[in-house]
């Protein structure tokens, strides 16, 4: 191991194969596709069971590659559950509870960044605390609320405590906080609202948090489990993707089709992954602001 | 709301806080109010419940004062005293290995995508972080299979090294370490992400002064990464505790506690006794004691880390 920081002189070296790669570096990049392979493996299993045939997936001992791939499975898996009910319901919810999110956290975070008010600390440090509790400690009062509300065994009680959040406050504060004073005064003395000020102002000059906040609400809601499988009381028809896949397991403990299993699994975790390529480069700074600013 | 710019009349200062004040109560009513009746208070109803005999399926007038009963109960030597002690037990083994794991693989996996001698850290970066995506359920629905004692593949793989075939979940010896290794899949990936943002902060001039030192590679780790990477690594472990103890998933849609309560963890336990069985004083008692358990461990590290910070200065 010759030196940690390279200047870009030797990473150019790497791309010509008439240079020989130090040892070090071999190591590293072995080292570098282990790692990834590792992480990848359970996916790329994933996949390839979907495509199998029901007898390939029996097979002792197990089959790497389908001899044959086919989409069969996929047909198959919405005849076994209401694959497209529960991916619209898996939508509504993710949709409403990011949008909302967005919302009250630029809010939030606008009047905790911009403010002076009083007990405003204590507020933001009571808001924060909540983000550091495990949701079943609320759960069983939780679920008697949103009884009393009338929400129970319907879409608008998975979707409606999860309207705010205490992360995309903190998120927003962070980032709000760094937008200039004087953009703000400007937008006063030219008559603006508060609110006019916050979304037509504000929101687009921290546009870089809400599409990490976006990424991160949507992807947290659509892969929730705990709270819809509780609020929703067996009422099958509001069911997300999520316990549907549940469900079909259930199911294929008699029928041994584990490829159906595996092409439920591929579609539902398909929207929140694709998010992530798309939008990952925000996902990665906000976790990063979140950790080292914190 | 409203411009405060257009009040001329009053001082400026007093209207500029006064409207503030009432911006603010706007700014701040959505949010607060939802945090507010949908965690806040259900959380002051859980210490309430705690020390009530409540059914969930009633409403809370009907719940009946019965002092600390309900904590005597859970630690009981009767039946729901032991199923409550094995699942507190199994929590806090299960999130000691999740942190105990995670933890040193991620400032691992962080030093790989971090540095600059070899191409592909950021292409790393992001296949470990995909998995952090992956909805939970579908991540113990492919492990389950994974683990399959004849038709997975791991156990073939084991095979091939010379390792023999192990039980993984089906056996009360094995299960609660196969349900730590598909967490630390799923998550650690996002632990790389935040020991990646620690060692950006660590500044290159201290690695160069060591180099000028004769330091090697791995007394430079030790005196200066590890050390600098403190406070990284005490957030990374708080976070890492409070996931560690929401586990549901694998145990709801795998295990259902089994086999012999190996994996009854608190979540899954806490939502069957005070959900399913509809006992809301008891599943109360049993999750403000995980409170307390989580502050007291949490609590715990920080008088730890501060301790070591004490000694190396």
């Amino acid at each position: 191991m010759t030196a940690t920081t390279v200047p870009a002189a030797d990473r150019r070296v790497l791309a010509r194969p008439r240079h020989r790669a130090t040892p070090v570096q071999a190591l590293l990049v072995l080292a570098i596709i282990a790692a990834a392979v590792i992480a990848a493996f359970p996916l790329a299993w994933m996949i390839l069971t979907s495509l199998k045939t029901p007898q390939e997936t029996m097979q002792v001992p197990p089959v790497w590659l389908p001899a044959s791939p086919n989409l069969d499975a996929y047909a198959q898996v919405s005849d076994v559950v209401s694959l497209g009910r529960s991916f619209w319901n898996s939508a509504i919810i993710a949709l409403t509870t990011t949008a909302a999110i967005i919302v009250t956290s630029l809010m939030a975070g606008y009047a905790f960044a911009k403010y002076e008010f009083r007990y405003k600390e204590a507020l933001f440090g009571l808001l924060i605390a909540t983000m550091f509790l495990p949701p079943i400690v609320t759960l069983i009062p939780l679920y008697r609320i949103t009884g009393y509300l009338g929400l129970n065994a319907s879409l608008a009680g998975v979707v409606v405590p999860n309207l705010a959040n205490a992360f995309g406050i903190f998120l927003m504060r962070q980032f709000i906080k760094g937008v200039p004073d004087e953009l703000i005064e400007a937008a006063r003395v030219d008559g603006a609202s508060e609110l006019r000020v916050l979304f037509q102002i504000v929101a687009p000059a921290v546009m870089p948090a809400i599409a990490a906040l976006v990424l991160f609400a949507f992807v947290y809601h659509w892969n929730s489990y705990l709270w819809p499988l509780t609020v929703l009381q067996g009422n099958a028809e509001q069911y997300p993707i999520v316990i549907s896949l549940s469900r079909l397991l259930s199911y294929n403990r008699g029928a041994m089709n584990t490829g159906l299993v595996m092409a439920g699994a591929t579609l539902a975790v398909l929207p929140p992954v694709l998010l992530f390529v798309i939008l990952q480069r925000f996902f990665v700074d906000s976790v990063v602001a979140s950790g080292v600013k914190g | 709301m409203g411009g405060y710019w257009g009040t001329q009349a009053r001082d400026e200062h007093t209207s500029m806080h006064s409207t503030q004040h009432r911006s603010a109560i706007t700014m701040l009513a959505p949010a607060t109010g939802l945090i507010g009746v949908f965690i806040l208070l259900p959380m002051l109803l859980t210490i309430w419940l705690s020390f009530q005999s409540w059914s969930t399926q009633t409403g809370f007038e009907t719940a009946t004062f019965v002092g600390i009963q309900n904590f005597i109960d859970i630690f009981a030597s009767n039946s729901v005293g032991r199923d409550f002690k094995a699942a507190l037990v199994n929590t806090a083994i299960y999130t000691v290995l999740s942190v105990a794991i995670i933890l040193p693989l991620s400032v691992l996996l962080g030093l790989l995508v971090h540095q600059k001698l070899a191409p592909g850290g950021v292409f790393l970066r992001t296949v470990l972080f995909s998995t952090y995506m992956v909805p939970m359920i579908a991540v113990a629905l492919v492990f389950s299979k994974l683990y399959s004692p004849t038709e997975g593949p791991l156990n073939q793989i084991l095979g091939w090294i010379g390792i023999p075939p192990q039980t993984w979940l089906s056996s009360p010896q094995t299960a609660l370490v196969s349900i730590v290794l598909l967490n630390v899949w799923q998550q650690v990936g996002y632990f790389t992400v935040l020991a990646v943002a620690g060692l950006t902060q660590i500044p290159d001039s201290l690695y160069e002064a060591a180099r000028i030192d004769g330091a090697n590679p791995v007394q430079r780790f030790f005196a200066i990464t590890l050390p600098l990477l403190g406070n990284t690594l005490l957030f990374s472990a708080v976070i890492c505790i409070i996931n560690a103890v929401q586990v549901f998933e694998p145990v709801a849609l795998i295990t259902q506690g089994g086999p012999v309560n190996a994996t009854n963890v608190l979540t899954f336990h806490i939502r069957r006794v005070g959900i399913e069985r509809a006992q809301g004083g008891l599943g109360s008692a049993m999750a403000v004691t995980l409170m307390l358990a989580l502050i007291v461990a949490i609590a715990a590290l920080f008088a730890f880390a501060r301790s070591r910070e004490g000694k190396t200065q």
